[in-house]
């Protein structure tokens, strides 16, 4: 990056001309009208070409029966909606890609906003040393990339020498050594911990800068008023919070149905065990494990499409709010 | 508010060391893991001979030293590419209203939420017909594009943040745009530039389908984050060199995460609730 030296800043001028920014604001020549779009070209390109693009494509593929031979020819191979109707009469489905997907979003963004929720109110009760402490060790727990987060979990929870497993056997809780990856259940347990432990630290943080905006005189007066802490969080700190609430709770729940290495690191998340399959690792098995391009596309367009859904509630929101 | 009681303050230190320990504990176990002689040989939550061959033999044997490099020098193209691209495009959108201004905001705030397992199977028919399959390229050009939308939507915040006033100022003062641009702007987002770098960074560090998916067998192309994969046998895993590895891979991005997190929530938050 080549970075100016900071130049001294033009001294403060106070204008009064509206806030809202037009550069350069009395002349108008064509030059002008071009330059955002001249700024704004490089970025578009890129994004027409890798993002919106293959969004197209991907669409376009899920109605085909496209596999190896119609990658290596570029032949399309369109089928109309088959693919659509396979995957909405097949019982993996419902009875398994989706309670995986939509049941664990549910769990793990209650989970995250509310553990994220109870370390902001605790981190708010800390004086300075300790919240600078504990701010730091969360952190530490965001930073952890996804790969290597999965890799330590699994190590915790290995079957034959994972610290989980030696500890209930020290403790006398059980006498064999459990695989706590092959039952569905204990599966998602374990994916929910690893996404909890990587998520609130967002939440947390988020949330503590939004309560040390509220102000201190309103609770101190409910407080004199005999309000308890419940009272108070709910009446006063809930409803200032609104928005910061709505954000981190839509966004948590765009993260959380878009899991994916969490699950596919896992043993047997990569598909050789079709119990613990959610939308993205089974449209990524189909296409890329069995060579069924555009059967994993139309997953991946229904997980698109739940993803939109949540979206627009998303923008729908902020428009509300303020203009963009 | 009154003073808190001695039975108060002995819970909260208490819920403080439990949420210390749930946060810390899986770092703490990586490094236990991966400086322990044979951490396969049984669970002791201190390790019983420290050893540092576990990192020797992940950097020499285990190729990580290749992986490191490959690595850097994607996330590297990455953040030199996303930051200029983001930085025009957030001028763009921040400073002047133009037609389809909105639309293209939307756009960019959409697009963010598309999952990255619509766009790998396109991507790879896209790049398998450029041939950059199993190429450092290939990946450089995907990540660039994945990391922009973000860098966009944070850096059209700070960008905002700088007040008109100065802009005109400088054009009062005979300045050109490009002029304004260099000497005004550019040193008063260089915060946000730096956040903005930082996640682009870590996105090319971190990522994993694409990297899986395009490298394919190009083993001397492996990013970190892949590079781990190896590790694993069949029947055993070799527990201590995957641990060794993953402190390799956190360690920097933990530095990194801790120097600029408070610029990075902020951002998120100023871009996410202000609009």
């Amino acid at each position: 990056m080549a970075f100016m030296p900071p130049a001294p800043v033009a001294e403060e001028h106070v204008s009064s001309a509206a806030g809202a920014a037009v550069a350069p604001g009395s002349r108008r020549r064509p030059i002008d009208r071009l330059r955002p779009w001249m700024l704004l070209a490089p970025a578009l390109v890129v994004l027409a070409g890798l993002l919106l693009w293959p969004l197209i494509r991907v669409v376009l593929f899920s109605f085909q029966d496209y596999g190896l031979r119609e990658i290596v020819s570029g032949e399309p191979n369109f089928i109309g909606v088959d693919n659509f109707v396979e995957i909405l009469t097949s019982p993996t489905l419902w009875t398994v890609v989706l309670p995986n997907t939509v049941g664990f979003a549910i769990l793990s963004v209650a989970g995250t906003v509310a553990f994220g929720t109870l370390v902001a109110l605790l981190l708010q009760s800390l004086g300075t040393f300790w919240r600078t402490v504990v701010a730091s060790a969360i952190m530490a727990a965001w930073a952890m990339p996804a790969v290597t987060g999965t890799y330590v979990w699994v190590w915790i929870f290995d079957a034959d020498r994972g610290i989980f497993n030696q500890l209930l056997m020290q403790l006398g809780l059980m006498d064999q050594p459990y695989n706590w990856f092959t039952n569905r259940w204990s599966f998602y347990a374990i994916v929910l911990l690893n996404v909890i432990h990587h998520g609130f630290p967002f939440v947390a943080v988020t949330i503590l800068a939004g309560l040390l905006g509220v102000p201190k005189e309103t609770l101190e007066a409910a407080s004199l008023d005999g309000a308890g802490a419940w009272r108070r969080f709910w009446s006063i700190t809930f409803p200032q919070l609104n928005q910061v609430f709505a954000v981190v709770i839509i966004l948590s729940t765009i993260w959380d149905f878009k899991v994916f290495a969490q699950v596919y690191l896992m043993p047997g998340g990569a598909g050789s065990n079709r119990e613990v399959l959610n939308l993205g690792v089974w449209s990524y098995v189909e296409s890329f494990g069995q060579n069924r391009y555009g059967f994993g596309s139309a997953i991946a367009v229904l997980l698109t499409l739940l993803l939109l859904a949540i979206t627009v509630v998303y923008v729908r929101r902020l428009l509300k709010e303020d203009q963009l | 508010m009154t003073r808190p009681s001695i039975g108060r303050r002995l819970i909260k230190g208490v819920l403080v060391f439990l949420l210390l320990v749930f946060t810390l504990f899986p770092t703490y176990w990586m490094l236990v893991s991966a400086f322990d002689e044979n951490p396969s040989g049984g669970a002791e939550l201190v390790p019983r001979k420290v050893t540092l061959d576990h990192f020797v033999f992940v950097l020499t044997d285990g190729g990580f030293a290749t992986y490191l490099r490959n690595s850097l020098v994607v996330a590297v193209v990455v953040v030199v590419f996303s930051g200029l691209l983001g930085l025009l495009a957030s001028v763009a959108v921040a400073r002047f209203r133009f037609t389809l201004r909105t639309q293209i905001v939307m756009m960019i705030l959409v697009v963010q939420m598309v999952p990255l397992e619509a766009l790998v199977i396109p991507l790879f028919v896209q790049v398998r017909d450029l041939q950059l399959l199993g190429t450092l390229l290939g990946l450089m050009i995907v990540y660039t594009a994945l990391a922009l939308p973000f860098g966009i939507w944070m850096l059209r915040g700070f960008v905002a943040a700088v007040p008109v006033e100065l802009e005109e100022a400088a054009y009062i003062d005979g300045a050109s745009w490009w002029r304004m641009f260099r000497s005004v702007l550019l040193p008063l987002v260089a915060p946000g530039l730096v956040a903005t770098s930082v996640f682009a960074f870590i996105t090319a560090w971190n990522e994993f389908i694409f990297a899986m998916t395009l490298l394919g067998g190009a083993t001397e192309n492996y990013t970190v984050s892949i590079g781990l994969r190896q590790f694993f046998g069949v029947h055993s895993n070799d527990w201590g060199s995957v641990m060794a590895a993953s402190t390799i891979i956190t360690i920097p991005v933990m530095i990194f995460f801790i120097i600029v997190q408070r610029r990075l929530s902020s951002g998120i938050v100023a871009g996410a609730v202000k609009g």
